[in-house]
């Protein structure tokens, strides 16, 4: 499977889930991201679920608290205007928090599908135009450039009596210098890089070339089961409580 | 249009909306403060209205993407970041001027981050509002949904509660959102703005 295709059906089964399909729908929806789960994660899978819940999992609290704790009734209730009860809002509650689990567990299973493969491995295999996936490369080295600016800022600011290394009121009212500083040393090391590394390296046109060697298709290989297969179901999906309703 | 140095600011924009938006989210205060990058990216490209509208565009986008990993309700409100990033071309790239006039001169400074955050906060909150209300029933994880609660509580209908909540929370959120942005882009060396409206030299191959 090429990360184009995994995308592509980590795409069609959020756009799924969030169509709010029926129960025969949705049974159809959870065999299939199963079946990809099984197939193409394995094991990983777990992790999957592991990290959406970790995910999930606070903002479901935040949410009991403010439905089932403040509100006390659900929003169909709200729009009908009629009796509100806590319990219809805690089943509210756990069918959203249930479809954001859902979207969060098969992202997480999209970008597992592709674990052993670096980042730039998987930017490059991608079809994207050449400036989309110079700028996702960017990104990505920029992460570890802002890890380095944090610390630096962290560190000069503790140093100088603006921070405290441990939690405190202080950390509060000066986080803002720590933004702002965390902010001129990116920039700084940024117009290092691109005034004198750079282009004496030629590191701009070796990532082009890197980028563009690759040369991906569309879609190959496992792309041509998972795709037509999840275009059917979604067929499947979209129409099986309706024909169940007029039955 | 997409040089070296601007792709690094959409990265750098993008890094400071998913940084400074997720502490802020996780926190669960009623502000968003998930902007500021893409308000800066459009100011740092002033006077170039297109550039500023595009780079700044996809700096929320990718901002997006990657907050998405932590806060699943995000990436549904895209369309909120491409209005904030037309006005952000548009009305606070005019005001790129003023807020980088050395000194500081109060008055204006104070009423063109005041417009301007009032202007993307009453039209953020217009576009929010359907998402807010058909996608989500009226709450989504950040601290706002506890002002939409209180709507409701205070016997409001969903939608108005959920526009009440964005019209009462959005306009100071962004008020705050343009003044960062205006502070870091007084911050942001000279050298490094000229790198942005220059011509990329062809790389030697």
């Amino acid at each position: 499977m090429t990360p184009n295709g995994a995308f592509t059906l980590g795409f069609i089964l959020i756009a799924l889930g969030m169509a709010v399909p029926g129960p025969r729908g949705e049974a159809v929806l959870l065999v299939l991201t199963l079946a990809f789960a099984a197939i193409e994660v394995r094991g990983a899978s777990l992790i999957a679920l592991r990290r959406a819940a970790v995910v999930v999992l606070p903002l479901a609290a935040f949410m009991g608290v403010v439905w089932v704790g403040i509100v006390g009734e659900s929003p169909y209730q709200i729009a009908a205007e009629s009796a509100g009860t806590r319990a219809a809002a805690l089943a509210y509650v756990a069918t959203l928090c249930g479809r954001l689990f859902f979207i969060v567990a098969v992202i997480q299973l999209v970008f597992l599908r592709f674990a052993k493969l670096t980042p730039l491995q998987i930017i490059r295999a991608l079809a994207l135009p050449a400036t989309v996936k110079r700028v996702l490369v960017i990104t990505l080295s920029l992460i570890g450039t802002l890890r380095h600016a944090i610390d630096r800022a962290h560190i000069a600011l503790i140093a100088a009596g603006t921070l405290t290394r441990s939690p405190s009121l202080r950390n509060i009212i000066h986080s803002w210098r720590l933004i702002q500083a965390v902010w001129l040393s990116a920039i700084t090391i940024m117009v290092g890089r691109m005034r004198d590394k750079w282009p004496v390296e030629n590191t701009i046109a070796r990532l082009d070339d890197t980028l563009a060697n690759a040369n991906p298709a569309w879609f190959s290989g496992d792309d041509r089961i998972w795709l037509p297969l999840s275009l059917g179901a979604a067929v499947v999906i979209l129409v099986a409580d309706r024909i169940g309703g007029a039955l | 249009m997409f040089t070296t140095p601007r792709l690094i600011l959409i990265a750098l924009g993008a890094a400071l909306n998913c940084a400074i938006g997720t502490v802020v989210y996780l926190l669960k205060l009623p502000v968003f403060l998930d902007s500021i990058g893409t308000i800066l990216v459009a100011l740092l490209l002033a006077p170039d209205r297109l550039a500023a509208f595009l780079c700044s565009w996809a700096a929320g986008w990718i901002g997006l993407a990657l907050s998405g990993l932590v806060n699943p309700f995000l990436p549904w409100f895209a369309i909120t970041d491409v209005a904030i990033s037309l006005i952000a071309a548009l009305l606070c790239v005019a005001a790129a001027k003023t807020f980088r006039d050395r000194p500081l001169n109060s008055p204006p400074f104070i009423g063109q981050v005041a417009l301007c955050g009032i202007v993307i906060g009453v039209v953020s909150a217009v576009i929010s509002v359907p998402v807010v209300v058909y996608l989500f029933g009226g709450v989504t994880g950040s601290g706002s949904a506890l002002v939409v609660a209180v709507f409701l509580k205070a016997g409001q209908h969903l939608m108005s509660a959920a526009m009440l909540s964005g019209l009462a929370s959005d306009p100071p959120d962004k008020i705050l959102q343009v003044l960062f942005a205006a502070l870091l882009y007084r911050a942001t060396p000279a050298e490094f703005i000229a790198m942005l409206r220059a011509r990329e030299p062809e790389p030697t191959r």
